[in-house]
């Protein structure tokens, strides 16, 4: 018995009978009314919208209120180039989104340096500005009154190449644009790019170590959202012949969000079904007019907190990340991870590093190794500094004094996306996954910085980024059935017990062929069963020729597996060598256990 | 008097404690031992009412607190110096404690508790115009403690008060809260990595693994069952 | 050098005001690292009862205290019904989307109870016309009265930040809301007190700004609240005083440019100092860099 979610969601997404839908609607029109066409050809222009903002706001997390700026920007910006410049429609319409990308770029451009309700500020703050500047400057405007005669289907003089357009004609080209965009965005999000915006939005840090830039990231979000605003911006303004400041105030930017988030923010077939109620409901309740605003409102102020994922929750399954041909094309052949090459240059080399935080020293002149092939244990009691130092060398936070060397290249200060990017790799104590994210997505995002192929050819799917993710995907099965994880590959990570997080964490550092992996007390929590897994990745890292630094509390996990120990102590290494000296070292009974001197003093 | 009863604390899918039962000895000192992530500081965030409950009890003189706010729990009598050295940095020493007064109990005027306090930690006087984040980390433990007493708490739950401090203010900061139990009949509840730091100021204590209690008994036996030495290799 | 004057004093008169809507924005900052987003709504419907009320024949007190105290209802709900519950949801900005929301709620009330079109705002502090000369320039009373009540209300407000025990206990509950509630202070309640004085203020901002601009209508606030972020942005949202400092540069500039440049220029500028602003010094003239601790 499967159910109706399954079933509806197969339906819309396939192949056929989406392209059914598209005949349909491309040949189909010749038999509809005018009003209908026009309709229609609205619907089309909400779902890029609608799409525009999901991408934006649903999968990159960023929060877009003053959308309708974008879509004004590009509406006006083809409106003026057509009449006033004299350039045609096939010119004015890309530069419609290049202006709309523009100004979302120009919106995000404060992205890394602030909080982020910032950006969501700025956002309103264009949307409200943008009306205002288009209402004054009626020299380029038409202001108030508003820009009219624009070539357009309504006023039947529009023309592509010397053929007048009419509705009809304009219908069927916005059906394919339509169409081409979404199918362009879809590929977009579940290639590592979508993933990528994704991981920004669930967790910030966890991004920053897998290689993924935030900063660049937002901005590309808000630049490719607000370009897919512009370009319906300049189809609206070709069908509808006059452009006034009212059609791009608040209340627009309002029908968008709350279109959005009713479909399911994060759900590209949720949008097309919101659009639909968007656009037919207000023309079947003109006399709630008045209402729509309080409608509107309320749905805002309680959606997100009754029903977070919208329709798309209601009645489809989630939407997933990973291109299905990539699936298919991927196979068992994978290997888990390969054993890298030999390099002289091969060690990490942390030298005399001191990381003061105001007046608190948590790391003090430390001073170790890492060698291929060999699994270094940290060890030390609460507050020693051990992940302070793991954080100095991930590049979380700028060392006090010292250098950090990685194959000889001085990386203390850099950002740790960048160091990340070197092939030094951390894992965190509190794992940084995407909790909607399946476990196998979740490992794929590790292969992040090894990819090759560009942005534009995972949206156009073609042939070299499937081979290119298929490759990755084989890696990311071996993976997890070296974790043991293989039964749960494809399930969401929220649904499963807290120790395959960890597992999952580990393996996606090895998806992402590190030279060397921090993991920080990658076994705390986990069940006995659990921890014999993870002790054969790590072991595999080692026999890779991986340098691993391993931070853990758990001794009897750590005996088997490491060469060597250093420990911590309040900042400073008190001890350095193997695990049978550290047992027997004074200085470290002391600093776990105390000795008699200091507790003699009370009874 | 405190009695927890199968306590569930869970963060998200997280299971920090797991069905933990204790009574800590009523004006003594009861000691909570074990590793990183055991769940030591689960549970006391839980008892003072900082962490979500998702199953268990708590019961504070017989009265069911467990869905009680933090900031009533205070009220109550119970106090709590959370691990981290967590104070209001940017407030002075003499503000910090001002506000821990106003909110508490104030079971003594403003007055004579400052005067206790200044008795006790004469350091904490010449410093009572200062920035409590400039204080080095002996004297803001010294003020955390300070203010997690000066409402005359009938519980005090202690969170790792010696982490990261040099031996000899340990010795200050453990005498201090050894005097206040016996001298106030303060019930202690002290939370420690180093266990034998903790087991030998405690009547009784309970060792705590992955959430849950695997030992308890006198502290006197714990130790001598050579327990630390045990523990010692779960440590080491 | 009359219009230099003339616009120097509207610029300092509306930006003062700008600095009491920042400080607002501020409070709520602090408290929950939350705004809201729909606070131009609060001053526009504050505005707008009081004009209504006064209509009706209530006396000015009065009616400005009967809107006050439905503003009081309003936040209370705001905190309660839409940011308490969208912070518990982990990770999202869902709060920023909620108080958007409600404040569309009240945009559409507003227009449906009193209609779309502008409204006039009667004279309650002295008279749109009373002027007086110094320096040989017409300078409206109205103007120099609100720059004195804003600036009365700042000081207040700073002395019961920083001299009373319940403004301490707000500066102690954003510093650590944990080590707050473990000492007994009121958490909740004080965040939802940091929420309705954050109202207060934004309410008595909307009254003020009618006052000088003469009319309120439904779409009155929005601009406002963005004229109120660039203030709490340009001063650093941490401090009063640059929340102050920044809304007088922020209202200043704005006559400025809207008087010697172009409307359009007007609002193009606002943007464009904020954008400025958070590139060059994300901070602030007078707030600290914040620093993430993973």
């Amino acid at each position: 018995m499967i159910a109706p979610r399954t079933v509806l969601t197969r339906l819309l997404t396939h192949p056929a009978f989406i392209l059914a839908a598209i005949a349909a609607l491309f040949f189909g029109c010749s038999w509809l009314s005018g009003g209908t066409v026009q309709i229609l050809t609205f619907l089309m222009l909400n779902i890029l919208l609608a799409q525009s903002m999901n991408l934006l706001t649903g999968i990159a997390g960023q929060i877009s209120l003053g959308h309708a700026g974008f879509y004004g920007m590009g509406a006006y910006a083809s409106g003026i180039l057509m009449k006033t410049a004299g350039l045609p429609f096939v010119v004015s319409i890309p530069l419609a989104a290049a202006i709309g990308a523009l100004s979302g770029y120009l919106v995000s451009f404060p992205a890394g340096r602030v909080r982020e309700f910032y950006l969501a500020m700025m956002t309103l703050a264009f949307g409200l500005i943008f009306r205002e500047v288009v209402r004054e400057w009626d020299g380029l405007t038409g202001g108030a009154v508003g820009l009219s005669n624009v070539p357009s289907t309504t006023l039947k003089n529009l023309s592509v190449f010397g053929v007048t357009l009419d509705a009809i004609d304009y219908f069927r080209i916005v059906v394919i644009v339509t169409a081409i965009v979404m199918w362009l965005v879809h590929n977009f999000i579940q290639s590592r790019h979508g993933r990528a915006f994704y991981a920004v939005h669930a967790s910030e840090v966890a991004a920053g170590c897998l290689g993924i830039p935030r900063a660049g990231t937002k901005r590309q979000a808000y630049t490719i959202g607000a370009g897919m605003a512009g370009l319906a911006g300049g189809l609206y303004a070709h069908m509808i012949g006059y452009l006034g400041p009212e059609s791009f105030d608040l209340a627009r930017s309002i029908e968008v969000l709350v279109t959005t988030v009713v479909g399911g923010l994060g759900s590209m077939a949720g949008q097309i079904l919101s659009a639909i109620v968007f656009t037919f409901l207000p023309e079947k309740l003109q006399v709630f007019a008045q209402y729509q605003f309080i409608v509107y409102g309320a749905i805002l102020a309680f959606t997100l907190i009754l029903l977070p994922r919208g329709l798309a929750g209601l009645l489809l399954l989630p939407p997933r990340f990973i291109k299905p041909a990539s699936l298919r094309r991927a196979g068992t052949a994978g290997v888990a991870i390969r054993p890298v090459d030999s390099d002289r240059n091969a060690a990490l080399v942390v030298e005399g590093v001191t990381m003061r935080f105001g007046g608190l020293t948590a790391v003090d002149d430390v001073s170790l190794e890492l060698h291929p092939g060999r699994i270094t244990a940290l060890i030390g009691p609460n507050g020693s500094g051990k992940s302070t130092l793991v954080n100095v060398v991930s590049g979380i936070y700028q060392p006090t004094a010292g250098d950090i060397r990685f194959f000889g290249e001085s990386i203390a200060g850099l950002p740790d996306h960048r160091i990340a990017g070197k092939g030094l790799l951390r894992t965190f104590q509190d794992p940084r996954l995407v909790p909607r994210f399946t476990v196998r997505e979740n490992l794929l995002l590790g292969a992040h910085r090894r990819y090759r192929t560009s942005g534009l050819a995972a949206a156009l799917s073609l042939p070299s980024a499937v081979r290119e993710e298929a490759a990755f995907l084989a890696s990311v099965d071996a993976v997890t059935r070296m974790a043991g994880i293989a039964d749960v590959a494809d399930r969401p990570l929220e649904s499963l017990p807290y120790g395959y997080r960890r597992l999952v964490e580990v393996g996606r550092a090895l998806l992402a062929e590190p030279r060397a992996a921090l993991l920080d007390e990658p076994a705390a929590g986990l069940s006995e069963a659990e921890m014999a897994l993870l002790a054969r990745m790590i072991r595999a890292m080692k026999d890779a020729g991986l340098m691993v630094l391993l931070i853990e509390h758990h001794m009897d996990f750590v005996a088997e597996l490491v060469d060597d120990v250093v420990v911590l102590d309040s900042g400073r290494i008190i001890y350095h060598g193997d695990i049978e000296g550290m047992r027997k070292s004074p200085a470290v009974i002391e600093a776990y256990l105390g000795t008699s001197e200091t507790e003699g003093a009370h009874a | 008097m405190l009695e927890i009863k199968d306590l569930v604390v869970s963060y998200g899918a997280i299971e920090a404690v797991r069905g933990v039962t204790l009574t800590p000895a009523q004006g003594a000192i009861t000691a909570i031992v074990g590793a990183n992530g055991a769940g030591k500081s689960s549970l006391l965030r839980a008892i003072s009412g900082l962490a979500p409950i998702r199953g268990g009890q708590i019961l504070l003189d017989g009265k069911d607190i467990t869905h009680v706010p933090a900031s009533r729990r205070a009220e109550l009598g119970l106090a709590h110096a959370m691990e981290g050295r967590r104070i209001f940095r940017q407030m002075t020493v003499e503000e910090n404690l001002q506000l821990a007064w106003r909110f508490g109990r104030r079971r003594t005027t403003w007055g004579d508790a400052l005067d206790r306090v200044f008795r006790t930690f004469p350091i904490l006087n010449e410093k009572r115009a200062t920035q409590a984040g400039l204080l080095s980390g002996g004297q803001q433990q010294m003020l955390i403690v300070s203010a997690a007493t000066i409402s005359n708490p009938s519980t005090l739950l202690l969170d790792e008060p010696s982490l990261g401090l040099a031996p000899i203010i340990v010795q200050e900061i453990y005498a201090f809260f050894t005097e206040r139990c016996r001298e106030d009949g303060t019930t202690v509840l002290l939370a420690e990595q180093m266990a034998s730091l903790a087991l030998k100021v405690s009547t009784h204590g309970y060792v705590l693994r992955q959430g849950r209690v695997v030992r308890e008994g006198p502290s006197k036996e714990l130790l001598e069952t050579g327990l630390v030495a045990a523990l010692s290799s779960a440590y080491l | 050098m009359e219009d230099f004057l003339t616009l120097l004093l509207a610029g300092v008169s509306v930006g003062a005001v700008y600095g009491l809507i920042a400080i607002g924005l501020n409070l709520t900052f602090w408290t929950t690292r939350t705004m809201n987003f729909g606070q131009g709504s609060v001053m526009m419907l504050c505005a707008m009862l009081t004009a209504n009320l006064i209509a009706r024949g209530w006396m000015q007190g009065l009616a400005i205290l009967a809107a006050l105290a439905v503003i009081v209802v309003l936040m209370v709900f705001t905190e309660m019904y839409t940011v308490r519950p969208a912070l518990k949801i982990e990770g999202s900005m869902g709060w920023a989307v909620s108080t958007l929301g409600v404040g569309i709620i009240l945009q559409g009330c507003a227009a449906l109870w009193f209609g779309s079109q502008a409204v006039a705002f009667p004279d309650v502090i002295f008279s749109a016309v009373d002027d007086v000369v110094i320096f040989g320039v017409h300078v409206s009373l109205q103007y120099i009265a609100v720059v004195v009540l804003a600036l009365a209300l700042v000081v207040v407000f700073e002395l019961l930040v920083r001299g009373t025990v319940w403004g301490r206990a707000m500066r102690a509950v954003a510093m650590d809301q944990d080590f707050a509630a473990v000492i007994g202070i009121p958490v909740r309640a004080i965040v939802l007190g940091s929420y309705i004085a954050s109202g207060l203020l934004a309410g008595i901002s909307g009254i003020l700004v009618a006052q000088i601009g003469g009319t309120v209508d439904p779409a009155f606030g929005f601009d406002l609240v963005i004229f109120g972020f660039v203030a709490a942005v340009l001063g650093g949202m941490g401090s009063t005083p640059g929340a102050l400092a920044g809304g007088i540069v922020a209202g200043v500039l704005q006559q400025m440019v809207g008087g010697y440049i172009s409307s359009a220029a007007q609002h193009g500028m606002a943007f464009a100092l904020l954008i400025l602003i958070l590139v060059v010094r994300p901070q602030g003239l007078f707030g600290q860099r914040e620093i993430n601790k993973v």
